[in-house]
Parts: structure tokens; C-alpha cells; sequence
């Protein structure tokens, strides 16, 4: 099995060497989609951490009737506890609401103006899912004691928009570059099956079965999809680290993803897929173009 | 051994290659297969490996009907079967030992029982001196025992032989048949495709012959002509 595989490497990096410039385009094509690929992986994962960073400062204020009392206060807490995506309820006093609005503002002589707190009693509910704001936002709309909701649902929504546009679009285009570079592969392989024929049919000749033939064309595919991979991890890895570098000269501290998990999983991820693509380009251009022989 | 029942092939263009052939080859036989080029000789040998496949009728090896062998199945047969052209087909690229290996690397043969089993061969056809040699040094008699080599490296009971001295000089055509009738002796079925009169008359072997696509004699020990 060992020796098997030693000549079946030998034999796809010698038709490696032969295939030269079709070999090099094939593997600057994988790079580039790849880069592509990792992108938008790279752009989708900041835009979903854009959205829990945002889900997490959004919050819903529910203003109460002035008739309500101290124990329907602490039971409509617990009530909107049990609300689902809801993750933190708090309760604002009046008089503490009126006091830091007077902070806040000190400009303006309120208490020349105004001498009762014109402020209700509210709570502030913090979701844990910004897309769930409206939601969330009609249902504490139905509550007796409530007397108002204020809500920031049109920037939610627009938030949870925006980061399905660029999922949809960027399936679109992961998945045509996806196609275009098989289509390539299979065709780079195709041409090294060609130059080979008189190999192949040699080898069908004196017996070798499919698989035997298909194996070193196979590894060929696989070395093609390695090499792509690890260039364009490489260029990505110094490319989003420049770019974070740039960016937070600008926006000092705009939530980007820097977590090295998340990116050793984006980078895993074009990893797989790039041999993925080589393999299965070299699989489907074999098994076409050697069929016929028998 | 060879069994071939009433075998048609009309090939996709329409043609009538072969018409109606009944042959019966023994074991260990060594037949000539003569006629005009275009005959269907090429179309019959190549229907016993199964890189043809008849229209109609079917040919058994061994009584094991070649139609009921499967895609999967084809690399078994030809590894019981050895076959030899008039082009060679070598790998230009590998040396003499290599060429020969080759066959046995693709039957997941061990490193060392290649090795005795190649040198072994490459004796047996008088090759052992340039082993390490590329065919394109070799003269056209020389590339001929390399196939020759390769083709029966891994003692196949059968022996097919395609024109295998269309493109050789005369003596060296003669010394390519010995060498066939010296597997021969070593209880291989030998089957020559061939329009060397010459040959067919000087080693005299049973003698099968083809015209149109039909068998129009069978004779042992026969002459290239009746
Ligand atoms: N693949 C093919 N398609 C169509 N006709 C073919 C094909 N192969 C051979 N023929 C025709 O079949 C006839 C027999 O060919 P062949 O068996 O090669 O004859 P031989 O080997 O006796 O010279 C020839 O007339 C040839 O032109
Ligand atoms: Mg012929």
C-alpha cells in the first residue's frame, strides 16, 4: 500500500513538472478564489459579530402607568425575564430617571420650568438577539401596566437586513467561483490525462484497474488544491492583519473579529474546501476522460 | 481455452468488420491468423481482450463467456492475456526495466518479486544487458522483445500478437517468431495476427484464414496461401 502510494506520487509530481504553465494557472486560479472565498468568510464573520455587538447595546425602554404599584412592578420584572431573547431586565425609578436627566443636562433650568417629574417609571430590557427587537417590542406593547414602548427596531432591522444581503450574496458568489474553479481543475487535469493517454492505455492494457490509473492523477488534484490553500491562507492571514491594522488607526474601537479561533476556523474552513476542489476537480476529469478505453 | 461462437461486429459507422467467425483454440496451441489488410484480424484479437465487444455472438476463455465480464472485471482478464502490436507502445520515458516492471506494479506485485521476476524475463528475450537502456536506443527487433517481455512477465496463459513483425526487417522478423514459439513451448496459447507469408510458410503452424470478415480456412501446419 506504502510503496502504491510512493508511486503514485512519484507519478503525479512528474506530470506535475511536465504540465508546467497549465499547472500554474490552475493553482493561481484556486488562489484567487480562494482569497475570494476567505473574504467573505472574513467579511460575513465581522458583519455577524457587527450585529451581536449592536444586539448587545440595543435595548427596548417599556414606560409604565403612573397607576402602577411597587408588587406589579417586581412581578412584570419576572414576567419580562421569561420573555424569550430577552437577556436583561432593569428597572429605572422616576425620581432616579429625573435626577440623572438634570445631571445630564444642566443647562437647561428644568426646575424653573417644570416642578413635578414628568418621567415614568420604565424598565430597560436588553435582548440577546437584535432581531428579535420587534418582536420582543409589541409583545411588552400588550402588557396592562405598560404605557408605552420605546424601541430602536428600524436600526435593528436594517442591521439583520444588511447582514442577510451580504449572506445571500455572498452564497451567490462562493458558489460560482466554487464552480469556475472546478471547471478549471478538471480541466488542467483533462489536459494531463491527455498528454498521458498513451500511459493510460498501457496501463489498461497490461491490467491496471480504474482506481490504480485514477490514483496518481488524484494526488495531483490534491497537491494543486494544498498548494492554493496554503497560499491563500497566507495571503489572508497577512492581508486581515493589515487591514485590522489600518482600520483601527481610523475607528480605534470598532469591533472587529480578532479572535484566533474564529479565524483558524475561516482559515480550516478554505483549507478543506481548496483541497476539497482538487481532489474532487481531478476525480470527475479521470473518471470522464478514461471511461471510454474500455 | 478459446472459444469464439458465431462473433459479428458491425462497428458504429455501419461497417461489417467481422461476419459470422466460429474458432475453437486449444491450449497451448500456436495458430497464425492471415489475410489481406482489413480483413478483421485486428478486430477479432482485440475482441479477446475485450477492448471490442462483439455485436452479436461471444467468445469464451476458458469457457467463461467474455460478455458476462463487467467493466470492473476487464483488468482480470487482460492480466491473463498478453498482448503485443506492431507499434510496441512503450513508455518512452522509462527505461527497458522500468517498461517492464511496470506490468507487474500494476498487479501490486512486492518490490523484490519484480525485480526476479523482470531480470528473469529480460533473459528469457535476450535483453538482460540493456535493462537500463531507453527504448528510443534500441533497434526496432530490440523494442519488440521489450513487449514481448512485458507482455508475459507475469506468465499469462495466453499470448496475442498483432502484426508483431509489420515493422521489422526479415531476420529480425524471423528470430521475433522464434522467440514467440519459444513461449510457445513454455505452455502459452500463441495467437499471430499476421500478413507475413514469409513467416506463415517458413515456421509452419496451424494456420486460421480471414477474408471479409469470414473464416475461409483452417488448416494445421497450412501455408499462407491454399
Ligand atoms: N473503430 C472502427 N470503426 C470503423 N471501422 C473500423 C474500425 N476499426 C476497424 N475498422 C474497419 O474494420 C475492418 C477490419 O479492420 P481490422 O480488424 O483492423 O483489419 P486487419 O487487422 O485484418 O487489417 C477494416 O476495414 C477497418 O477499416
Ligand atoms: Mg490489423
Amino acid at each position: 500500500m506504502i510503496r502504491d502510494f510512493l508511486f503514485f506520487t512519484t507519478e503525479a509530481l512528474i506530470s506535475i513538472r511536465r504540465s508546467g504553465i497549465m499547472m500554474f494557472i490552475s493553482i493561481a486560479t484556486i488562489t484567487v478564489s480562494l482569497i475570494v472565498f476567505g473574504i467573505f468568510l472574513l467579511l460575513s464573520a465581522n458583519i455577524s459579530n457587527l450585529t451581536t455587538y449592536f444586539a448587545a447595546k440595543l435595548e427596548i425602554r417599556a414606560y409604565l402607568k403612573d397607576s402602577t404599584r411597587p408588587d406589579e412592578i417586581l412581578d412584570l420584572k419576572t414576567r419580562f425575564e421569561a420573555i424569550p431573547s430577552v437577556r436583561k431586565v432593569e428597572f429605572i425609578d422616576k425620581n432616579t430617571a429625573w435626577e440623572e436627566f438634570k445631571k445630564n443636562y444642566p443647562k437647561i433650568e428644568l426646575n424653573t420650568l417644570i416642578s413635578d417629574n414628568p418621567l415614568p417609571n420604565a424598565f430597560r430590557i436588553i435582548l440577546s438577539d437584535s432581531a428579535k427587537l420587534t418582536t420582543v417590542a409589541n409583545h411588552l406593547k400588550g402588557f396592562e401596566s405598560v404605557e408605552d414602548v420605546g424601541d430602536m427596531g428600524a436600526i435593528a432591522d436594517r442591521i439583520t437586513a444588511f447582514s442577510e444581503y451580504t449572506r445571500i450574496a455572498g452564497i451567490i458568489l462562493v458558489s460560482l467561483l466554487t464552480f469556475a474553479t472546478l471547471l478549471i481543475i478538471v480541466n488542467t487535469i483533462r489536459l494531463t490525462v491527455i498528454a498521458r493517454q498513451d500511459e493510460i492505455t498501457i496501463m489498461q492494457l497490461v491490467g491496471a484497474t480504474t482506481s490504480f490509473i485514477r490514483w496518481p492523477f488524484i494526488i495531483e488534484g490534491l497537491i494543486i488544491g494544498v498548494i492554493g490553500s496554503v497560499f491563500s491562507i497566507v495571503f489572508l492571514i497577512f492581508g486581515y492583519s493589515f487591514f485590522v491594522m489600518r482600520f483601527q488607526e481610523k475607528i480605534p474601537f470598532f469591533p472587529l473579529v480578532y479572535s484566533h479561533f474564529t479565524l483558524n476556523i475561516i482559515y480550516l474552513g478554505i483549507f478543506i474546501v481548496g483541497t476539497t476542489l482538487g481532489v474532487l476537480g481531478a476525480y470527475l476529469s479521470v473518471s470522464r476522460t478514461i471511461k471510454s478505453n474500455y | 481455452m478459446i472459444r469464439v461462437k458465431n462473433v459479428r461486429k458491425i462497428y458504429p459507422n455501419g461497417f461489417v468488420a467481422l461476419d459470422g467467425i466460429d474458432v475453437h483454440i486449444s491450449r497451448n496451441e500456436f495458430v497464425y491468423l492471415v489475410g489481406q489488410s482489413g480483413a478483421g484480424k485486428s478486430t477479432l484479437l482485440s475482441m479477446m481482450y475485450k477492448a471490442e465487444i462483439p455485436t452479436s455472438g461471444d467468445i469464451y476463455i476458458d469457457n467463461i463467456a467474455l460478455s458476462n465480464i463487467d467493466a470492473n472485471q476487464v483488468p482480470y482478464l487482460r492480466r491473463s492475456i498478453g498482448v503485443i502490436f506492431q507499434d510496441y507502445k512503450l513508455l518512452p520515458r522509462r527505461t527497458v526495466y522500468e517498461n517492464v516492471a511496470f506490468a507487474l506494479r500494476v498487479m501490486h506485485f512486492s518490490r523484490s518479486r519484480i525485480r526476479r521476476q523482470v531480470t528473469q524475463v529480460l533473459e528469457l528475450v535476450g535483453l538482460q544487458q540493456k535493462m537500463h537502456h531507453y527504448p528510443s536506443e534500441l533497434s526496432g527487433g530490440e523494442q519488440q522483445r521489450i513487449c514481448i517481455a512485458r507482455a508475459i512477465v507475469n506468465n499469462p496463459p495466453i499470448l496475442l500478437a498483432d502484426e508483431p513483425t509489420g515493422s521489422l526487417d526479415p531476420d529480425t522478423s524471423w528470430e521475433i517468431m522464434q522467440l514467440l514459439s519459444k513461449i510457445n513451448a513454455r505452455q502459452t496459447t500463441v495467437i499471430v495476427a499476421t500478413h507475413n507469408k514469409s513467416i506463415v510458410d517458413d515456421i509452419r503452424k496451424r494456420v486460421i484464414a480471414v477474408e471479409n470478415g469470414r473464416v475461409i480456412r483452417d488448416e494445421q501446419l497450412g501455408l499462407y496461401n491454399p
